[in-house]
């Protein structure tokens, strides 16, 4: 009776359009499984319940820190084991190593901003959670061709996209601080919209790889845990 | 309310009231708290002595209680049943119910968690009878599959009725107060809605929708119908997009709401829509209806799938 929406296109690969929105849907119930699941860490939770004090936002400034160091170093590993067949995605990952390069360096510099002492910050220990994720990334990156990454990206994409914008405006709500002191989070939401519509073309250009999709939603669902279990084992090192 | 829809309801069906077995209701806040709105319903109506469940939750209710009587006639307990939802919050949004409570701001002026309730409810009742067979004349609506799922594991209240918070932000029950004055006073008698978190719910609304078209119920480029109780502006841009993207949108003019001349009458809505798509001419045998009904009282989200059916014995 009515006219059928157009499905997305497929890339030019000939990557079919349902297979494409079958991982889409899958990377979408993944991730409002994790975004639930967040709201429930103790942490997180004293964060939307108002209830924050100044030691909580040190604390995770000081956990996040010891956990975003390592990212554009597996990142970097992960470019280096794609082969020729996928020079696209290689060059993708390069690229967003560089440009994530120094930003733990914001988060130092947000810790110094709160009174905190850079000292501090480089020397605490990562906590447990940061142990097994940061242990997962480098394993994922060290495989030969590692697509399935692009799960673990969506992930840690999603939280600056989704997740550091309402965090921010919570904090400065809650804790009086000046704008130099959350510089972190407010960069990445302001900035990783645009990763996301390159993520979109990398999924197209990893689906041509038999078993990508499966791989890609596996990656995803165990960085979702793995990073809300960093969340719940703050200062636990 | 509810029982004049439902006598409306009887008036109109080609079966006696003696052949009703089951009589479920579905409300947010009853008439009396004790006992059942159902009771109330069955009494009003004057049937014989049936099977009865009263069902309050919050736009879900009804939901719940369609399933119930789905259930009921498919394990063949029964062989007809009436289901219904009313709603009457306009009694409850009178001046009378905020004056010298906490709820009330120096100035006279509500704070927005109980004036939001205020500008989007309407009051309403409607009904409908399930039977294990179509009618003989006219369409009928199969109900194929009705899904329901909680998500309180993650959520806390978001509407919430009897209970006011202490200055910790906990949620203190009416009767955990020193009387009934005290309660009042603070407020615990006011409908409330935590509107931040009605936006958190969006997603997990839309990934109950996913995980159905993922397990085959619903297919979206079959349905006809869209019946959805709900309608959030704020982020339906982005819930398009997701949606589309993750190819599962069923496109705009599929989608009916009576939400502009209804309003949002909580567990009556969805049976107004049921009521309205009906007499709306615009239903054809074999037509497929996806009906989608949110409720943020501590996060629920049904789906239901239905098929326009015609007279037995006529083919589709």
């Amino acid at each position: 009776m009515n006219e059928i929406v157009p499905p997305p296109p497929a890339d030019e690969a000939g990557v079919e359009a349902e297979d494409l929105a079958q991982l889409h849907r899958a990377l979408a119930r993944i991730w409002i499984d994790f975004e639930s699941a967040l709201l429930r860490v103790p942490l997180v939770a004293r964060l939307h319940a108002g209830k924050w004090r100044l030691e909580d936002y040190r604390r995770l400034l000081v956990n996040l820190r010891q956990q975003v160091v390592e990212g554009s170093r597996w990142i970097s590993r992960a470019a280096s084991n794609f082969g020729p067949a996928h020079e696209d995605l290689r060059s993708m990952f390069v690229g967003h190593a560089a440009e994530e390069h120094r930003d733990y360096r914001l988060l130092e510099d947000n810790f110094v901003a709160t009174g905190g002492s850079r000292a501090d910050i480089l020397s605490a220990p990562k906590n447990i959670g940061s142990e097994a994720l940061s242990a997962f990334m480098y394993h994922a990156a060290s495989q030969r061709d590692p697509v399935g990454l692009l799960g673990a990206m969506f992930i840690i994409e999603g939280l600056g996209n989704r997740i550091a914008g309402p965090w921010s405006a919570l904090i400065a709500d809650q804790l009086n601080l000046p704008p130099e002191a959350i510089s972190f989070f407010a960069y990445h939401s302001a900035n990783d919209v645009h990763h996301l519509a390159e993520f979109d073309e990398a999924l197209a250009l990893a689906l041509r790889e038999p078993g990508a999709a499966d791989a890609i939603a596996r990656h995803a669902r165990v960085v979702a845990r793995l990073y809300r279990l960093q969340l719940e084992e703050i200062d636990n090192v | 309310m509810l029982a004049e829809a439902m006598r409306a309801t009887l008036a109109d069906a080609e079966i006696g009231t003696a052949e009703i077995g089951y009589l479920a209701t579905a409300t947010t806040q009853n008439d009396l708290m004790v006992p059942g709105l159902a009771s109330q319903v069955h009494a009003a109506l004057g049937l014989p002595p049936l099977e009865l469940a009263s069902l309050q939750s919050v736009c879900a209710s009804s939901m719940m209680a369609l399933k119930s009587a789905w259930l009921q006639l498919r394990t063949g307990e029964h062989g007809a049943a009436l289901v219904g939802g009313g709603e009457f919050a306009s009694r409850y949004f009178r001046p009378g119910f905020y004056r010298d409570t906490a709820s009330l701001a120096p100035g006279g002026t509500l704070p927005s968690d109980a004036a939001f309730m205020r500008w989007t409810l309407s009051d309403g009742a409607a009904a409908l009878l399930l039977e294990s067979r179509p009618a003989a004349r006219g369409l009928s609506l199969r109900i194929d599959w009705i899904s329901l799922r909680s998500f309180a594991d993650r959520f806390d209240p978001c509407m919430t009725a009897g209970a006011a918070r202490d200055v910790e932000g906990n949620l203190v029950p009416w009767s955990h107060h020193d009387g009934i004055g005290a309660a009042a006073a603070a407020g615990a008698f006011q409908l409330r809605q935590d509107i931040a978190m009605l936006h958190r719910m969006l997603p997990v609304w839309l990934g109950e929708f996913m995980r159905l078209v993922d397990e085959g119920l619903i297919r979206p480029d079959a349905v006809d119908w869209f019946a959805c109780h709900y309608s959030a502006h704020s982020l339906r841009e982005e819930m398009i997009r997701l949606a589309t993207r993750a190819g599962c949108m069923i496109p705009e003019d599929r989608w009916f709401s009576n939400l502009a001349d209804k309003g949002n009458v909580g567990a009556a809505s969805i049976f107004l829509i049921l009521d309205d798509l009906l007499r709306s001419g615009n239903l054809r045998a074999g037509q497929s209806i996806v009906l989608a009904v949110p409720e943020s009282g501590q996060c629920i989200m049904a789906y239901a799938g239905l098929t326009v059916v015609g007279p037995e014995g006529e083919p589709d």
